[in-house]
């Protein structure tokens, strides 16, 4: 929804006085075009609005022990009485903290962009500069298709495919022979967990941080690297102090985008991660669990919450997600925009 | 189709810098440059004329390899500097392009300050001392006329200088190589007539130390800068010889017509 206000801004400024004039039809089109970005705004703000009102009594009820506990909790639904704080109450023993999908969020998000970062760079690169053009249109297909591919495919493959290999060959191997390098060691586990997550996530971020970086550098052109060559640089010297400090805004804005993409990822990681609750990673083998897939893991159990609370923690969770997300995306589309302006794109 | 020019004797006092033989050039299957055959005379500015699309870029492009970097493009045949074949196998193109820089269209500075784009060359050739590089940096801004303009902002953005300003720091970048050939491609094209002319001043002080080639628009830009003349028509190398001898008494037929202005 955000990107199409960047769209609409986009033809604003391309729509010329004298074209305005020529015809009617083009206002008409920016007016629409107008209303529909407005109304993606409103849409953004009206959900996040129910959302925290609905989820006021959990945090109410749950205050900062939501971002300083890793208990989650939902209490006992046959226990007598109820638990009540801030004037708000939940089932008896219930603890709703949140620390444990919080690191575990950001854990993967940010080992999936160690991971996938230099990969993309570099396909981004050599898409642009080294691959022979005829064989360029299949290449950029296949990412394209890579970045359709639907998440819950990419689980499933995940799940019978990925699992089951770092479980049984992968993770016990590692764990017996590079042991001592910290976080290699401890229990192999049964394959579901972090490294699982983060190779599901590479695979899905990938693609769309290749797709955006390599228009970046499409759009600044071959000229620098050209420049770069024709100083007697190698290749390799021309693509990474010419081109990269050239698109460097325009890369930073589109790892955001992907981080932003790998912390809401529902399905895919929640088929692999191993669903950790009230545990932290051991090593990269551990279960996690990330926000995302906590609430549709705990939504059946949250369901029998009669107090509610469960449910309403719950879209508090949903709430912080949603807020982290809208952050990097803001800070991301705020640094490709004026990434455009000074590096004299698009204006 | 190829008319060697007498004139040219009389200038081989001077000895041979660059020399193309039987260079054949292809985008695909498309013959981009046919069968051209010229020598560029040690210290001398050559310029390549012709129409619009007729290979001038294609042809300059060949002489310092930059066509390696074009996936699509394939050159046949050979390209002496000095004598040697800089498309023999085991020959470097980065060592090539070390020794023969390039000046391009459209002025392309790094989006770095002034001085980091002057000392891009030296720096990626290993020099590190910063007392060297300043002094690399002020002979080259010198050498490309710049230095007075610049000298108080070298810490600025190259991107804040004027076009004509740009396409010189271009050539100081070039200079600061330490090349022995300068190609430029219509270096002058997106220039303003005062950054022109500065640039075309340039260009005659460039070769008392160095051997230009360079492609123009301009006929008349080419009478005034250049030594030589050779002609383009169609991928085919129609004519080359002294500037003079080119401009007043063409041998060939469709010289004659260009220079008269009879195409584009
Ligand atoms: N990368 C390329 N791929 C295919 N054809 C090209 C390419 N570059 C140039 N050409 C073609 O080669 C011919 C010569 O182009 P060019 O050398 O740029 O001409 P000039 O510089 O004289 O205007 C033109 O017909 C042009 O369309
Ligand atoms: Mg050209």
């Amino acid at each position: 929804m955000a990107s199409m206000d960047i769209r609409v801004g986009d033809t604003a400024r391309a729509v010329s006085p004298a074209a305005l004039q020529r015809s009617g039809s083009q206002t008409i089109l920016a007016v629409l075009t107008g209303l529909a970005a407005l109304a993606s705004f409103a849409i953004i703000f009206l959900m996040l609005f129910f959302l925290i009102a609905y989820a006021y009594p959990a945090i109410r009820f749950n205050g900062i022990e939501f971002f300083t506990s890793g208990i989650w909790n939902i209490g006992n639904q046959y226990g007598s009485g109820t638990m009540t704080r801030n004037g708000f109450s939940a089932q008896p023993g219930a603890s709703f903290g949140a620390l444990v999908f919080i690191f575990g969020t950001l854990l993967t998000g940010a080992l999936t962009m160690v991971v996938a970062v230099p990969l993309s760079l570099m396909v981004a690169l050599s898409l642009v500069y080294t691959v022979p053009k005829r064989l360029r249109p299949i290449a950029n297909a296949l990412v394209e298709l890579m970045a359709g591919v639907p998440s819950v495919v990419y689980g499933l493959w995940g799940m019978v495919v990925l699992v089951p290999w770092i479980g049984e060959k992968l993770a016990p191997w590692v764990t017996a022979h590079l042991g001592f390098v910290p976080f290699l060691g401890g229990s192999a586990g049964s394959g579901n967990g972090l490294a699982a997550s983060v190779f599901i996530l590479s695979l899905m971020v990938i693609p769309i941080m290749v797709a955006t970086t390599r228009d970046v550098m499409l759009a600044q052109s071959n000229s620098l690297f050209e420049a770069s060559m024709a100083l007697g640089s190698t290749s390799w010297q021309a693509m990474t102090r010419a081109v990269l400090p050239s698109v460097r805004s325009g890369v930073v804005a589109s790892v955001l985008l992907a981080f932003g993409r790998a912390l809401g990822e529902t399905m895919a990681v929640l088929m692999v991660c191993g669903a950790a609750i009230n545990s932290y990673p051991e090593n990269i083998f551990s279960p996690v669990n990330t926000i995302a897939a906590v609430i549709v893991s705990q939504l059946e159990s949250a369901l029998t919450d009669a107090s509610g609370m469960a449910q309403r923690s719950l879209a508090e969770l949903a709430c912080a997600l949603f807020v982290i997300t809208l952050i990097i995306n803001v800070v991301a589309r705020g640094i490709m925009r004026g990434a455009d302006r000074r590096e004299g794109r698009a204006a | 189709m190829i008319v060697t020019n007498p004139d040219q004797t009389s200038a081989s006092t001077a000895a041979t810098k660059l020399e193309a033989r039987d260079l054949n050039i292809y985008y695909g299957k498309f013959h981009a440059i046919k069968n051209a055959n010229l020598s560029v005379p040690q210290n001398c500015v050559m310029a390549l004329i012709g129409p619009s699309g007729c290979g001038k870029s294609t042809f300059i492009r060949a002489l310092n390899r930059m066509h390696d970097l074009t996936p699509d493009a394939r050159v046949e045949g050979s390209v002496l500097l000095d004598g040697e074949n800089i498309y023999a196998g085991g020959i470097d193109p980065v060592t090539i392009r070390h020794r023969i820089g390039m000046v391009f269209q459209r002025p392309n500075p790094f989006p770095k300050t002034i001085f980091e784009n002057v000392v891009y060359g030296p720096k990626i050739h290993g020099e590190r001392n910063k007392k060297k590089l300043l002094e690399i940096c002020e002979k080259s801004l010198r050498g490309a006329a710049l230095w007075d303009e610049v000298k108080d902002r070298l810490d600025r953005s190259a991107l804040d200088l004027s076009g004509g300003q740009q396409q010189r720091l271009c050539i100081a970048r070039c200079l600061a190589v330490d090349p022995e050939v300068i190609l430029m491609d219509e270096p002058a094209s997106a220039l303003d007539p005062i950054a022109t002319s500065k640039v075309e001043d340039l260009i005659d002080e460039l070769k008392k130390e160095y051997t230009v080639v360079i492609v123009t628009h301009s006929m008349q830009q080419a009478a005034r800068i250049s030594d030589f003349t050779t002609f383009f028509l169609m991928g085919e190398l129609i004519e080359t010889g002294t500037t003079s001898s080119i401009f007043t008494k063409p041998k060939d037929k469709r010289t004659e017509d260009y220079i008269t202005g009879r195409y584009g």
